[in-house]
This record gives C-alpha cells, structure tokens and sequence, in this order.
C-alpha cells in the first residue's frame, strides 16, 4: 500500500473516533471546567501565601509552606480526630439503626408503601433545618431535652457548652436524618436473600437468631458496605449540621475538618492555606475511598455474583 | 418604504432613546455619592432622614446609600471583597470600630487629619481605636460600650468591685430562690457563646484586675497573672461560686437580654441598646426596676467598658473624597447626633453633648451614668491583623471557661499562637 492513502475501512473508523470526541466534547468540556478546572486552581493556590485581608503580603508562591503549617497546628489535628469519631460514631448508630428499621420494612405485609414513604421523611428534610430543629430541642435554658434531663434546674449543665454532652446532639441529629437513607439500601439488600434459605433453615430448628448470623448478615454483607461506604464519605464531610448547631463549639471540640478549611478560608479569608486544606481534605477522602473499594469492593461484587 | 409599523417602532426606539440619554445628562449634572452602611430598624429611618437634610444643604450633590448585609461578619466580607477590587463605591464606609486599623493598613481608607477633624470633642478612646501608626483613619459615629444593667429592686446600689457583684448574687438569690418564677436563677448573665462578643466581656474582666490583651508597644500580654486571675474569675463564677450560668457559654446579647427581662438576673453584661427594651414595659417584667453602671473593678485594676460601635471612612479610591468628608463632617454634628440618640438609642463620641439638655432629653440613660462608663472604655486590640488575634484568643477562653483547659495553659496557648501571627505580620509589612 503507498504511504499516505488508507484503506477505506480504517479511514471510517478514523471518522467515527473523531465524530465520537466531538460528541462527548461537550460533556468533557463541562466536567473540565466544573471539575477540573476549580481542583486545579485549589491545588495552585495552595501553593501561594494568599490572604484577602493582608494585601500588603502580595501573593507569593511559597511552595509547600502552606502544608507544613497545616502539620504545625494542633488544631487541624484535632479536627481530624473529632471528623474521626464523628464518622465512626454516627455510621455505627445508623448502620445498626437502618438494619433493625430495614427488617421490620421486609417483615411487614401491609401498607408497606405508606410506611416506607413516612420513614423516608427525615431524609427529605433540608440538613440545616433538622440541624436548627435539634438545636431547639438541645438548647439551654428552654431546649426539651435539658427539661427532662435537669428538671426545672435552670441554672444546671448546657450540652452545648459540654465538649463530651456537645456531640450527643450532633450525632443524633445525624443518626435522625440519615437512617431512612440506610435503611432504604438494606431492605433492598434484604429483599434479594432467597426466602428458601430461612425454610430451611427452619426446618433444621434454627433459631431466629442463627438465621440472622448465619443467613441475613454474611448475604446482606453487600448492601451493608455500600451503605457504609456511602455514610462514610457523607459523614466525612460533615459541615452544615456542627455549623448549625455548636459552631466547632465548645472551643473547637465538635470542629470537623470541613468546618475549620471553611472558617480558614472563607471566614479568615486566608486563601492559601484555606485551599491547602481543601486539597488536604479532597486527598484524605480519596485515598479513604480508595482504600475501601479496593480492601472490599471487589469482594462485594464477587460474592454478589455467586 | 417602511412599514407603517416599522415606523411607529422605530419613532418609539428613538423616544425611548432621547428619554434614557436625556435622564442621563440631568443625573450627570448632579454628583452622586455612595454611603454604605447598616439600615436596621430604626437606624435606617435616622439615616434617611438626615441624607434627606443633608442634600439640601448640599445642592447638586445627591447621596445614595448601598445596602450591605446586616451581620458584621458578612459586611466586612463584602467589604473586603470591593476594596480588593479597588472600586471607588461607596464613598463612604461605615466600619465597625475593629476594622480601622485593618482597612488602614491595607490602605483602603484615606488618613482624614488634613481635614482638621474634631477630634479635641471625642472621647479619647473613640479615636484611638481609628488611628493607625499616628494618623487617624475614620472618625467614631456613635460609641458601644459594655454596661453593667443591674436592678434597682434587688439592691441599694450597683457592686464598688466584682467580689461584691459575687456576694450580692448569693444574698439575693438566698433571699428570692432560684425558681424560674420569682428567684433569679441566672444570676449575672453575660455573652459566653465562642463569637466576638466573648472577647468584649473578658476584656472587661481583664480590665477589672488590671490586664490587658496587647500592651502599648502593641506586645500580647494575655498571658499576664491579672489575665489568668481574670479568666480564673470568670470560670469560678459559673462553677465554684455558681453565679453565672453554664448556658451562658452559648448565649449572645439577645439570651442575656431575655433571661434579665424576664427577672431571672440580677445583672446583665450588655451593650446600650438594650436599655430602651428592658425599660419597655410591655415587653419587660423589669421596666422601670433597671440601673447602668460601668462594669466594677477588682483592687488593682479599674471599670473597664470595651468600646465598640460604627466608625465612618472615606474609600481611598474615591473619586470625589472631598465631598465624602463633608458627608462625614455632616453626620458628626451635634443636631444629628443627637436625633440618632433620641431614635436609635446609640450613645453620641462628643464629648461636650454629655453637659446639654439636648442629650439628657433625647437618651434615655442618664446622661452622666453614660458618660462615666464612656469614659471607662478600651479599646479592642488595635492592630490590623485584629480579628484573626480576636478567634485566637476566643477559641482559648472557650477551651477555658468549659473546662477543657486551665486557664493559664489557655491563655498561653493564646499568646503564642498570637505572637507568632503578629510575627509574621511584621515581618512583611512594608
């Protein structure tokens, strides 16, 4: 064949792959500039000393200084230990809670639709207003809760103004908002099991609790670790519902990792260390999301296909 | 040939045309200047009233005023963001008493000493907040100061220091209980909550025992033994001697104002604006029960009041700064300072108003009880760099007065983490 003339069939398929990037052009070119494009800027940012409100310090590139006293500071330390817990903490109570809500879901026989969609309404509500709700009820003097905890004491404790008592609020509120979510992707889980299995099982007098251990947990083990995959990313997050209710507060004991990048950046309009956190907590969440797709994802999908 | 109604389009474009550019040229001939500033409430109602005047005493200069968001935080946001821009809009600033400094150093405010302003009738500490290295930057519009609200039912007279504000808590609630209905549970109550206002009410317990935040060399000092002792105080007020609330670690001005409205306090920390609500009788079980007095001293330390309050600034990149001066000059004076004491309840900075008939009949504190706690006022740390010092040292108090450290390793923490910014700071400045 002479250099340069290809043979129809290759030229068609050349066609084709060029008619396929223009096509997908515009959707690459939106994910590039609505994805990209701002991660990009953050990570370049993160590299200059940039503070709004110290014009006179202009804006230098200062290389990884920004990271190293991010390192430096105990506070951002801390909210990493605090965003911790609160992940732990609040997708334990709704694991648990979504499973117990999800079996009584499978179990009942009537008006099934009704109950699904009333235990689905917590999750339809805006976060900052299940954040102000709680808040209301938690609050001192007047809240519900301290009512019944303290009496008519009024000049007793404040959850508050606790930095154990703080988190109890916090990560009800959550467990509140979020269980309906879970519970909704574990009776999907659950409605996959064959019943034949609970008739056998039954037949060999197993107890109901056997069944549970042995038949329900290991086949819903899929469904569990989407949901906790989801949770987790969800909960790492966490900004709106502590913004609302304790600010960070007392001092910076309920502070998650988001809320301190937010005040940093947008409130002390430190731009250089505030993306050098953004780009902190974008790599912590990927690498934790990582991590956990590929210690059980993969597993998940093969037993699914078993 | 045109279409009859392509005719009667094009003559309407026209007219409309004549009618935007000729609206154009009328405005051009009168200059507008830009105000920006809080329109809450009543002090909206002030402000209209004296641009209205102001304009015609001022032909061909029109004022107009720029909503801002009325929380400060969002305010200096914004701020922050048009002067970064280098617009010239609004001319004239209204800037939280705090913000001087910064806006000056960032140089977004013009130095205003060649207008000859009236600074020998303000009251020192108004105008040492708005100077920056020497030159004064803005001009004080009405001053905050922090007040002792304490109730004439409940005792003879105010406490002479802060022990006696301890023991007359106990006697009284001793004496009423401290059942919701009829007790004073609450005690003294002040803004505890982890915002700016923290910052305020321990600069004034600091002021009592005789420390400071920055010294006059501008070095933190937070760390002094009157310092931990302040803190200290403030902590065993609400855990040892129990009275002051733990709630109050989340209460702002307004949960103090409702607890002592409601009886349930026999002191309150507040701002002036309160007065006019808690001597509301329709709204207050305390009307006409209410004294103010500056908030007392220890031994070794004085009343210390922290100022706050709205300073007025001329943009720098203002185009027409002299006229923004005059707008300035304008709201400072005497007539107009006192309708904004008569309507809006905000204490004038001129000095000489305190001895008039004028003011004693337009603010409803007496005059000469506003005047000493005036008098008793300090200043927030002037320094540009002031609200990053200022969430340093709240997250420390907070960390402190629940407990999660003893006060001296608070405030140490404090000064370090301060001195390193204030470091730094220095370090690139110019």
């Amino acid at each position: 064949m002479s250099g340069g003339a290809l043979d129809p069939a290759t030229r068609l398929a050349a066609r084709e792959r060029r008619a396929a990037w223009l096509m997908a052009s515009p959707a690459l070119a939106v994910i590039g500039l609505v994805a990209l494009f701002p991660i990009g800027w953050t990570l370049w940012e993160s590299f200059h000393l940039h503070d709004l409100r110290m014009p006179w310090r202009g804006r230098p590139l200062i290389g990884l200084a920004n990271y190293v006293e991010i390192a430096a500071t105990p506070r951002f330390w801390s909210t990493l230990g605090h965003t911790a817990f609160f992940v732990a903490a609040s997708v334990t109570l709704e694991l648990a809670a979504g499973l117990l809500l999800a079996m009584v879901l499978d179990r009942m026989t009537r008006a099934r639709g009704l109950l699904r969609m009333a235990v689905l309404l917590p999750w339809a509500i805006p976060t900052v207003v299940v954040a102000l709700v709680w808040r209301f009820l938690f609050e001192s003097p007047g809240g519900l809760v301290p009512g019944l905890v303290w009496g008519d004491d009024l000049a007793q404790a404040a959850f508050f103004a606790d930095p154990v008592l703080a988190w109890i609020p916090i990560v009800l509120a959550d467990a509140w908002k979020t269980t309906p979510f879970v519970a909704l992707l574990l009776l999907a889980g659950l409605q996959t099991i064959d019943r034949s299995l609970y008739e056998a099982a039954e037949v060999d007098g197993a107890s109901a609790w056997r069944q549970f251990v042995d038949i329900t947990l290991p086949l819903l083990r899929p469904a569990l670790l989407v949901a906790a995959l989801f949770r987790g990313l969800d909960a790492f997050r966490v900004f709106d519902l502590v913004y609302v209710m304790t600010g960070g507060g007392p001092g910076t004991a309920t502070e998650p990792i988001a809320l301190y990048t937010f005040s940093t950046l947008l409130q002390n309009l430190q731009f250089g260390l505030g993306s050098a956190l953004a780009v902190v907590v974008f790599a912590l969440a990927f690498v934790c999301a990582l991590v956990v797709i590929r210690a059980f994802g993969a597993r998940a999908f093969l037993e699914r296909s078993a | 040939m045109l279409h009859p109604f392509l005719r009667i389009a094009g003559a309407a474009a026209l007219a409309a045309a004549e009618l935007v550019f000729g609206a154009a040229c009328a405005r051009a001939t009168d200059r507008v200047l830009t105000m920006s500033g809080s329109q809450v409430g009543r002090e909206g109602e002030v402000i209209a009233r004296q641009l209205e005047r102001f304009r015609q005493a001022h032909p061909g200069l029109r004022v107009e005023l720029r909503a801002t968001p009325d929380a400060a935080d969002q305010r200096h946001q914004l701020y922050v963001q048009w002067l970064n821009a280098r617009t010239s809009e609004p001319d004239v600033l209204q800037l939280d008493v705090v913000w001087t400094p910064e806006f000056a150093a960032a140089g977004w405010i013009a130095p205003l000493d060649r207008y000859d302003p009236p600074v020998a009738d303000l009251f020192p500490a108004t105008t040492a907040a708005n100077r920056w290295r020497g030159a004064l930057f803005a001009l004080p519009w009405f001053a905050d100061v922090g007040m002792l609200y304490w109730r004439t039912d409940l005792m003879a007279a105010p406490p002479a220091d802060l022990d006696a504000l301890v023991r007359i808590v106990k006697d009284v609630q001793q004496a009423r209980g401290v059942d919701a209905d009829g007790g004073v549970p609450f005690g003294f109550v002040w803004q505890g909550a982890r915002y700016e206002g923290l910052v305020t009410v321990f600069l004034e317990h600091l002021g009592a025992f005789g420390g400071a935040i920055l010294d006059d060399g501008g070095r933190v000092v937070v760390d002094s033994e009157a310092a931990v002792r302040a803190l200290t105080f403030m902590r065993d007020s609400i855990y040892t001697d129990g009275v002051v609330p733990q709630s109050a670690l989340t209460w702002q001005e307004e949960q103090t104002r409702f607890a002592f409205q409601n009886g349930q306090a026999a002191f309150m920390r507040n701002w002036p604006y309160a007065y006019a609500l808690v001597e509301d009788d329709t709204t207050s079980k305390v009307a006409g029960r209410v004294g103010v007095a500056p908030v007392p001293g220890q031994p070794g330390g004085r009343p210390t009041a922290a100022l706050g309050g709205s300073t007025l600034a001329i943009n720098a990149y203002s185009d027409q700064p002299d006229e923004a001066y005059a707008l300035i000059a304008f709201l400072l004076q005497p007539d107009q300072m006192i309708e904004r004491a008569a309507i809006a309840g905000q204490f004038p900075p001129r000095v000489s108003l305190y001895d008039t008939p004028e003011l004693a009949a337009a603010l409803r504190v007496p005059t000469d009880e506003a005047r000493r706690i005036i008098e008793a006022a300090v200043p927030r740390p002037v320094s540009p760099v002031y609200s990053q010092l200022s969430e340093l040292l709240q997250v420390s108090l907070h960390r402190a007065l629940t407990r999660q450290q003893e006060p001296r390793a608070a405030l140490d923490d404090a000064a370090t983490a301060m001195r390193a910014l204030l470091a730094r700071v220095q370090l690139e400045a110019p």
